[in-house]
């Protein structure tokens, strides 16, 4: 129950927060310029190819729009604007004062960036089928022509959601660190654009921040991307708790 | 029985610079606990200590007669803090700043207005906390510190940014919360005049080093201690020389002789001497050191 607690406690942190926002801002950002699309061009998903499925066909263009950057800045953003609160309010000394532990600390506040992530994600997938349907009513005046393949949109949510793992990861790690928040966005910036120039390099798994990009347009034929992206998560993790739990200096 | 002791607390920032050195604390319960000492002295780095928030090089801590290492949890539960500036969410109200930690110690949801009017923040709505001048974020602050109504306050300059109306109200506060509910007070400043009106306990620091502990009884013994008298005379030379017949020395400052560590026996002695010895005496005056100048003196060396 305790972890309960100082899950609830965290979350209440992110109430009007930058991050809170991001997730909302973020999450609806592609799925309103499709929007937009549709309408303007007087159009809706009904008219994609009709040999393979429409929800497929959008989801499938609105994720690889999004993984390639928007999707890895976002959690850069994320996941250090959460855990840099403490440093940005002085209010680590608070946090480590309270009858906690210290591991508990470690993994609330890692949840809280996974709770924010999986927001995101719901809000994206929300705006994915208002985008498809709305148009659809209006010019079509009838729901889009074929079934949402939910098994198919668990799948690539699960997919990306893994892929984002080692960012949260070396975000995490980062914010932790360092005071200052700079630290973290300029690895996380530096770290994300040069995976992207090096996508097609074969060792580009070596890169926490490559993961969701090399979804889209990484090389095929490497060690299976989700198993090394929750391996990779698992180390950085470890790392992190490790110096986590031996700072000397607790705020 | 002590809420807090700590034996021997040694601490370095890097091993040139000893910033504690062999701290013997002996905060006795149910007291206000004053710790005293200049900027810099070693107040913050002994009161992170004691929270946990510097990991310990040397000695050991105790609280509430329990080794602090390995009762931490059980420990902060009974523990409100506040050290140095305010530690607030800033994009929080000053309610939702209190539910947050509400969660934590799992105290009744009504607590949250009772200390919010405690330290007069009631009205302040959905005002968020980084709009707040710094006197309310200390209020706020001693507020969070209070929620979870602790057996011990640590409060590290807990004035710091109040106005005078301020620095009394939460004089009284505290006067209060120690006499009613029992809790013991560990308040640090760097004026001895600020709290002397407060405490009933004082440990003076300098330079990493515990130069007094005691109650105020004690301190203020020390003050009559060092009570010094001016006697001016019609024949300075002769007087001092009684004086010192009596034991007692003394100095010619300004054709007036002054004479440190006298008590008031001794004072009526010298009187009687002078008088025998057909001295005229135009002026007996007795110079009382204040607190504050004992303090100044005890830290100046």
């Amino acid at each position: 129950m305790k972890f309960i607690y100082s899950l609830q406690s965290e979350w209440l942190k992110t109430k009007r927060s930058a991050a809170s926002w991001l997730s909302l801002i973020g999450g609806f950002f592609v799925p309103i310029i499709y929007l937009i699309t549709f309408l303007k061009e007087k159009t809706s998903i009904n008219s994609y190819y009709p040999f393979a499925n429409i929800w497929k066909q959008l989801l499938l263009s609105m994720w690889g729009n999004m993984a390639m950057f928007l999707l890895p800045m976002g959690v850069i953003l994320a996941s250090s604007l959460i855990t840099q609160m403490e440093f940005k309010n002085n209010t680590w000394k608070q946090l480590n004062t309270t009858p906690q532990s210290y591991t508990t600390i470690f993994l609330a506040k890692f949840s809280v960036i996974m709770l924010m992530m999986m927001k995101f994600f719901l809000f994206f997938n929300i705006g994915i089928f208002t985008s498809g349907i709305i148009p659809s009513l209006i010019f079509d005046h009838h729901l889009p022509m074929m079934p949402v393949p939910v098994l198919f949109f668990i799948k690539v949510n699960a997919k990306l959601f893994l892929s984002c793992l080692p960012i949260i990861a070396i975000q995490y790690l980062i914010s932790l660190k360092f005071k200052n928040f700079l630290v973290a966005i300029g690895v996380g910036l530096l770290g994300l654009i040069g995976s992207l120039i090096g996508l097609g390099w074969k060792y580009i798994y070596l890169s926490p921040y490559s993961y969701p990009a090399s979804l889209v347009a990484g090389p095929k034929d490497q060690i299976n991307p989700q198993i090394s992206a929750v391996v990779y998560t698992l180390v950085l993790m470890a790392i992190s708790y490790y110096l986590f739990i031996s700072k000397k200096e607790k705020g | 029985m002590y809420s807090i002791e700590t034996k021997n607390i040694t601490y370095n920032f890097s091993p040139n610079e000893t910033v504690l050195d062999n701290i013997n604390l002996q905060i006795p319960e149910g007291s206000i606990y004053g710790f005293l000492g200049p900027n810099g002295a070693g107040k913050t780095t002994t009161l992170r200590l004691i929270l946990g928030l510097l990991k310990k090089q040397k000695g050991s801590i105790s609280i509430f007669d329990k080794n602090f290492d390995k009762n931490r949890i059980e420990i902060l539960k009974n523990i409100g803090s506040l050290i140095e500036s305010p530690s607030i969410y800033a994009h929080l109200t000053a309610t939702e700043n209190l539910i947050l930690l509400r969660k934590i110690y799992q105290c009744p949801k009504e607590r949250v207005a009772e200390v919010l009017e405690i330290v007069g923040l009631s009205q302040t709505g959905k005002k968020k906390a980084g709009k707040f001048s710094l006197g309310m974020k200390q209020r706020l602050s001693i507020a969070i510190a209070l929620l979870h109504k602790p057996n011990l306050l640590i409060l590290d300059e807990p004035t710091n940014g109040l106005d005078p109306n301020g620095i009394l109200e939460v004089r009284e506060l505290l006067k209060k919360i120690n006499l009613e509910q029992k809790i013991t007070v560990v308040i640090s400043s760097h004026l001895l005049a600020e709290i002397e009106k407060l405490v009933t306990h004082v440990g003076i620091i300098n330079k990493g080093k515990l130069l007094f502990q005691g109650t105020l009884e004690d301190l203020h013994k020390m003050q009559n201690q060092s009570s010094s008298v001016c006697i001016e005379t019609n024949n300075p030379e002769k007087s001092m020389k009684l004086i010192s017949d009596l034991n007692l020395s003394s100095s010619l400052q300004n054709g007036q002789l002054m004479i440190p560590n006298i008590d008031k026996h001794q004072i009526a002695k010298l009187n009687k001497s002078l008088v025998e010895n057909n001295i005229e005496v135009y002026q007996l005056a007795l110079i009382k050191n204040d607190l504050e100048s004992i303090f100044m003196d005890m830290t100046k060396n």
